[in-house]
């Protein structure tokens, strides 16, 4: 789902960072927009330590920096508490934090001096940084010839407290290594890739030798509106609540859209070859090129008010680089490209969709789900002739509305895939709503005349999202004469 | 909503409780005095439940809860935790909430699964795992024994690992699921 104003094509993979779930996106009712986890602003709201779940005041996680993990490896501690301070000890005496210390002493005076010739004004962070970084760039000058620039040339040599590289050096391995391998008993001996690789630069090889590491605290976020920093998520102070002071969710604004394409059981099981293993959970269906199928869409309102939903198919965008292309082979393959394996057919006109209302979240039985697939799939026939909105009495119906049950309206549309089509029937597709801003009156909810006549009343609104629909994949009919056959053998 | 495919079910496997309660007759229910079904909860067939693994000492109590709208998939084994404490061995009762999914195969001999759980296929969670709510449970993943999920927390692999945080309407598509789930699970009759 895209709230952005022209969405990219949905077939490319970096599009799949312009959609999100529904459920994962928010909206501010202040700017009247959706917004996303990419875009919101963070702060955190507590944290918690992720083993045991201890909720750590914020104060001490800043004081302590962080939690402990503990291990077999030979530390006792004075006291229960204030594990971190207590191994502290042991860090400040290591190679790598003197390392550490010393590079910070031969830096600092330099850094000082840098900035105080840059003069005040600055704010101190980024005075910081900009110092370090003169610096840094100028001890690089100094060892690239025809680079340094004259005055700055004279830094002072950083002398190593150890001699890092080198057989012999700090972490270096060499002969010491190649023996503790040699009379290794089991792999476990060995301290893995992922214990050094994130600690520090020198861990012991010996997994027995490893120090306890502080494990990163888990938080809560509170979550604001880039735009306007109203809150859109707000947590309860309990950290393993799931409740929220504020949750200003996409969900509760936006209809739900789900897609369904009917094929008979018996095409599903043959097809089960060529489809990829978990197509059956994700709803996936494969489709052989050259076919027509219809498909459902259903729309469920979360609003206390009827909307009245239109619907349309996104035209594929042309990037500048299709449209020219100077050999001929290439201009051949742009244009196959240009062409869409498949053309979507929706309903033109507009459509209701009833209000939510409380007593259909009890009311959780029979009626509510599911019950009558059998008969849209009846309805709408199984498969494969064209029918575009015949409303005669007596034929079948694939394009236009299907079914009205409590807040969701079932659509049905058509897709013709091309004969030489493959690959994911995807497309873009706007969807937009209207619906009435001010309180809901009790009377004519739902009653789509009611709704028409309203219309012409001001404060009737429209809000507009893309929403990517996926029917799924196409399957070259070769492909699945072999399946077929394998199945049968 | 409602567009996903009924599951149907041959009408005489099950046994249909007054509550809901949907009980293959190809599982296993051992102790089913010991046993709690909160409604609308299903066990599938082949599952095994171990409500005989009691307490020693207590007479009648409660040695598996599950809430309502719970599933237990086919072939999983739930089985209550052990330990032996001050050289006495003895089980230790699990409770799991309301809307926990457990798929098919996997071993559970958690202490205590919250609501709004959901576990995948071929998992292991380990004695005395604490899951809290809203969490999930990868397909395939190994929960070492005492382990502690975040609430909202998604875990995945062997040993089991935090990834990312759920979003925050994983409570309200968890419950819808789970409801759709038990409406879609049908009886074919003979
Ligand atoms: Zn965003
Ligand atoms: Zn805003």
């Amino acid at each position: 789902m895209s709230a952005a104003p022209v969405p990219p094509p949905p077939n490319l993979p970096s599009s799949s960072a312009s959609f999100h779930p529904l459920h994962t996106l928010y909206f501010c009712e202040e700017c009247d927009a959706v917004r996303c986890n990419r875009c919101v602003a963070i702060e955190v709201s507590g944290y918690y330590c992720p083993n045991c779940l201890f909720e750590v005041p914020s104060a001490s996680v800043r004081a302590e920096r962080n939690r402990w993990d503990s291990a077999e490896v030979g530390i006792t501690f004075e006291k229960p508490t204030g594990l971190a301070q207590q191994l502290q000890k042991f860090e400040d005496s290591a190679p790598e934090f003197l390392e550490f210390e010393r590079l910070k002493d031969f830096f600092e005076p330099l850094v000082r001096a840098t900035s105080s010739s840059h003069g005040p004004g600055n704010t101190s962070h980024s005075t910081h940084v900009n110092a370090l970084t003169t610096a840094a760039s100028s001890a690089l000058a100094r060892d690239i010839p025809g680079v340094s620039k004259g005055s700055k040339d004279d830094l002072p040599v950083y002398r190593a407290r150890v001699e890092v590289s080198g057989a012999s050096g700090l972490g270096a391995g060499g002969d010491g290594d190649a023996d503790i391998m040699r009379h290794l008993e089991s792999p476990a001996d060995v301290s893995g890739l992922e214990q050094r690789w994130l600690s520090s630069w020198a861990e012991p090889l010996h997994a027995r030798e490893l120090k306890p590491i502080r494990i990163p605290l888990h938080s809560r976020l509170t979550k604001r509106c880039p735009a306007c920093r109203h809150i859109l998520i707000k947590p309860e102070q309990k950290a393993q609540s799931v409740r929220y002071k504020i949750k200003l969710v996409a969900a509760n604004y936006l209809p739900a859209i789900s897609v369904n394409l009917p094929i008979s059981q018996t095409t599903r099981k043959s097809m089960s070859i060529a489809q990829k293993e978990d197509d059956g959970s994700t709803g996936k269906s494969t489709m052989i090129a050259g076919k027509t199928y219809p498909f459902q869409l259903s729309m469920t309102n979360p609003l206390y008010d009827p909307i009245q939903v239109r619907l349309a198919v996104q035209r594929q965008q042309l990037s500048a680089a299709d449209e020219v292309g100077p050999g001929s082979n290439v201009e051949a393959d742009n244009a196959k490209l240009r062409r869409p394996p498949f053309a979507v057919t929706l309903p033109s006109t507009a459509f209701s969709v009833a209000a939510f209302a409380e007593a259909w979240e009890y009311e959780d039985d029979e009626e509510m789900f599911g019950v009558d697939d059998d008969e849209l799939l009846v309805r709408t026939g199984n498969g494969a002739s064209p029918s575009k909105e015949r409303s005669a009495r007596g034929k079948v119906k694939t394009v236009g509305v299907l079914e009205k049950k409590a807040n969701t309206t079932v659509i049905g549309g058509e897709v013709v895939l091309s004969r030489d089509g493959r690959g994911d029937v995807k497309f873009n597709m706007l969807v937009s709503y209207t619906y009435r801003s001010d309180e809901p009156q009790d009377d004519n909810e739902g009653d789509p005349k009611a709704r028409s006549t309203a219309k012409a009343v001001p404060e009737m609104k429209t809000f507009s999202f893309y929403t990517v629909v996926n029917l799924g994949m196409i399957v070259p009919k070769e492909d699945l004469t072999s399946a077929a056959n394998a199945m049968e053998m | 909503m409602g567009l996903q495919p009924p599951v149907y079910y041959i009408k005489s496997e099950y046994i249909e409780t007054d509550t809901g309660n949907k009980v293959s007759r190809r599982a296993t229910i051992a102790g089913p005095q010991n046993i709690i079904l909160g409604g609308k909860t299903i066990i599938a067939s082949g599952a095994i439940i171990r409500g005989d693994l009691r307490r020693t000492g207590t007479g009648h109590a409660v040695v598996i809860s599950l809430g309502r709208y719970c599933l237990i998939g086919e072939g999983c084994v739930v089985r209550p935790p052990y330990k032996t404490y001050r050289g006495n061995f003895n089980y230790y009762p699990m409770k799991i909430g309301d809307h926990v999914h457990i798929g098919a195969n996997s071993v559970v001999e958690a202490a205590t699964i919250g609501s709004h759980v959901e576990i995948g296929k071929n998992c292991i969670i380990g004695k005395f795992t604490i899951i809290k709510d809203c969490a999930k449970i990868a397909d395939n993943t190994v929960l070492m024994p005492n382990s502690v999920v975040p609430a909202l927390a998604y875990c995945f692999g062997s040993p089991g690992q935090f990834v990312e945080d759920l979003p925050e309407s994983t409570q309200e598509i968890v419950e819808s699921e789970t409801k759709a789930y038990y409406n879609r699970f049908q009886a074919l009759e003979s």
